[in-house]
């Protein structure tokens, strides 16, 4: 088990441009977490960077505080799981497991007692004695796992995007899995995914990534309700974070004939900012047929609705305005809604990047 | 554009897909959503629709005229697949208009340019016309696929998941392009997909399929708030309607030992299915229940957030239900979750034949 860290690191293939740029991040011993991009964001490449697949052009790979940057994969006990399981497909379960501890020359009890023990990790008791061709894709997964696993001396397990050749149906299952492996073993696990849902499902800790480099790492909680930049506001939740033009006035920040109110100080702070815009997430938004104190009319001009909610899409002023309402809520195209947005659920960018007025 | 099957039939070798299938649009409706999962007659119902596959038995009218053994080129209609099918030789240009340039009589070249671009433009792919499909991105691809469909003025588009290989923000995008368009244009959309929120956000008319008939057809909002039968309840709801086997005795339901509830208007004694939509078991962090609630205290199984919710799998007893919860956090396996039911808001429905025997308070107010 390790903390693990990567400083200063940046790569390029060749003399391509960069793919990542000055990634700086660490992960802490026994941390779910989770690497969240789009595809091109260099996600994969820190991956391959921290299981030593790959050298960094420039930058540091530090596990528990020892530079490892020159060690090569094998040297550095990181388990690695793949999109597609890998395994001997003419052995059974049991010589799967047993593989990488024969060749570190265990003596075969002590092979048979780490096998056992991971199999009832992973569930795979009753599956031992199973050819590994014959097992579902679900099950193979498993068994992929549980060979990156069954070493002594892990100190990471890596999983690069490993559900993708899951079917929906078992996924809550393999993600119920391997959930309850990292709370029992507390072994550091980094999962790469392209999919927001996986990632918040997943980590305790999301580190997001695009074009290359790390834009925010926080909890669920975090990235959800203080996105540092419009993009993860956007990228994250459903629908994405309102996104609005929006100016300094004395007593707060306007957006059109809405105003924010903050205190007199945050005004004089934001002054020179450029390029202004206020984040609100659609559930956020106080909403209301009758009127709010400090708030503003909105035109209603369309409503969605989800089953359990209804989003309701505004216009305030110019500004096109998603809200999220009770599906009880009795509003339709045409009606004027009263809109007010509550300070603290209020997102500030300046440029495009968070600015912290509530501290 | 009014659709008219009636007692559809069509059988394969080894299945029947389609068993007495009536479906009536009226005229006014501009996109109905064909609910169903993978298998259970829904592309089989597009071909049929679409004029590529005929009927065994029944009939299809069209805007009131009877279209049934007429091909597939002597119908007016466009198809949108799953896959992305486009032409790889072909600019995007020439992709989208090829339905034009095969169309008979022929249409000016200044007129086929006109449409290309106008549509291109309503769907923003108009900056991509000079390259080839594979230089796009899924979602672009699906565009011109989209695009392709809908360059020329047809009675039907037919739409058979075609979001179901996009990512989420992808399909939000494109779920409020589609629902415009069909606003926009005189064509029916017919949407088929297994997703109940494509169907619940797009279109105001609903159809349930299930083994090959139509268990329900109606106002979107009503088919959710009024489902008819047990099996519209779990296909027409994400998460699916939680279905728990119940016995209704003096006016009691009862659910297992500890969920049990007096019932204002309980049908008498007997064996019923207690239908609970997920976003109605209320998760209270704190606190003590809502007046007139029940409160079951179930363990977590699972919590998996999909978008800005929390479907959270919980277990009582022998129980498995799902809940909904608009708290993102870190969850434990096995933490203690309390939540709330509201009489008012339960359903139930006939444990044998699934057919609904009691709709919620909210259900019988929105059907008025």
């Amino acid at each position: 088990m390790a903390r693990i860290e990567l400083s200063g690191v940046s790569h390029r293939y060749g003399n391509d441009e960069w793919a990542i740029r000055d990634v700086n991040v660490v992960w802490e011993d026994g941390v779910a977490s989770a690497l969240l991009g789009p595809s091109g964001s260099g996600k994969t490449t820190v991956l391959d960077i921290i299981s030593g697949l790959l050298r960094p052009t420039e930058g540091r790979v530090l596990v528990d505080g020892r530079d490892v940057t020159g060690l090569n994969a094998r040297e550095r006990n990181v388990a690695q799981v793949f999109q597609f399981p890998v395994m001997y497909e003419t052995l059974n379960v049991f010589d799967n497991l047993a593989f990488p501890l024969r060749n570190q020359r265990m003596p075969e009890a002590e092979v048979r007692q780490r096998v056992e023990a991971t199999a009832e990790l992973m569930g795979l008791t009753d599956l031992l004695r199973r050819n590994a061709h014959r097992l579902g894709a679900a099950e193979q997964q498993r068994v992929s796992l549980a060979r990156g696993i069954v070493r002594k001396d892990i100190s990471a397990v890596l999983l690069d995007e490993p559900l993708t050749v899951i079917d929906p149906q078992a996924k809550w299952h393999l993600r119920r899995q391997l959930k309850a492996l990292h709370e029992r073993t507390g072994i550091t696990m980094i999962y790469v995914t392209h999919d927001q849902h996986e990632a918040l499902t997943f980590a305790d800790q999301v580190t997001v990534m695009n074009l290359g480099a790390v834009v925010q790492t926080g909890t669920p909680t975090e990235l959800h309700e203080r996105p540092r930049r419009p993009f993860i506001g956007y990228f994250i939740g459903s629908p994405g974070m309102n996104l609005l033009e929006a100016e300094v006035g004395e007593d707060g920040v306007r957006v059109g004939p809405l105003t924010v109110a903050y205190e007199p100080g945050v005004a004089k702070r934001l002054a020179g900012e450029e390029a202004l815009q206020l984040g609100i997430r659609p559930e956020y938004v106080e909403a209301s047929s009758r009127p709010l104190e400090g708030g503003t009319e909105a035109m209603v001009e369309d409503v969605d609705t989800t089953g359990h909610s209804l989003i309701v899409h505004a216009r305030m002023g110019e500004a096109p305005l998603k809200v999220t309402m009770d599906e009880a809520a009795t509003v339709a195209s045409g009606d004027s809604l009263w809109i007010r947005f509550p300070a603290e659920h209020v997102n500030l960018y300046a440029a495009g990047e968070r600015i912290e007025v509530n501290a | 554009m009014k659709l008219e099957l009636r007692d559809a039939v069509k059988r394969f070798r080894t299945a029947t897909a389609l068993d007495g299938l009536t479906l009536e649009v009226q005229d006014d409706v501009d996109m109905v959503a064909i609910v169903a999962p993978t298998g259970s007659g829904k592309t089989t119902l597009l071909r049929v629709l679409a004029g590529l596959d005929g009927l065994d038995s029944g009939s299809l009218k069209v805007r009131g005229e009877d279209v049934t053994g007429v091909h597939v080129q002597k119908r007016n209609v466009s198809m949108v697949y799953q896959k992305f099918v486009n032409y790889p030789s072909l600019r995007v240009f020439d992709n989208i208009a090829s339905p034009l340039q095969v169309a008979r009589p022929r249409i000016a070249k200044a007129e086929i340019e006109r449409r290309v671009h106008a549509i291109a433009e309503k769907l923003g792919i108009d900056m991509y016309l000079r390259r080839y499909p594979q230089e796009l991105s899924g979602g672009q691809r699906q565009r011109v696929a989209l695009a392709r469909a809908l360059v020329k003025e047809v009675d039907l588009v037919l739409l058979d998941e075609p979001l179901g290989n996009l990512d989420y923000k992808l399909r939000e995008a494109l779920r409020s392009d589609l629902k415009e368009l069909s606003r926009e244009r005189d064509a029916l959309f017919v949407y088929a997909t297994p997703e109940p929120i494509d169907a619940l956000m797009m279109a105001s008319h609903v159809a349930v399929l299930s083994e090959g008939r139509v268990v329900q057809y109606g106002r979107t909002r009503e088919v959710h708030a009024v489902p008819q039968h047990a099996e519209v309840g779990r296909r027409f709801s994400e998460p699916p309607m939680n279905l728990l086997a119940c016995r209704v005795e003096d006016g009691h339901v009862s659910a297992g030992d500890a969920f049990r509830f007096r019932l204002a208007d309980a049908p008498s004694d007997g064996a019923f299915l207690l239908g609970i939509y997920p976003h109605h078991l209320r998760i209270l962090e704190d606190g003590p229940p809502k007046p007139g609630s029940v409160r079951i205290e179930a363990r977590l199984e699972f919590a998996e957030v999909v978008g800005s919710d929390v479907t959270l799998r919980l277990a009582y007893e022998e129980h498995t239900v799902l809940a909904l919860s608009d708290k993102i956090r870190s969850y434990h396996l096995d933490e203690t979750v309390k939540v709330d039911v509201d009489p008012n808001d339960v359903y139930l429905f006939d444990a044998r034949s699934g057919d609904l025997v009691r709709a919620s308070v909210r259900g019988r107010d929105a059907r008025g």
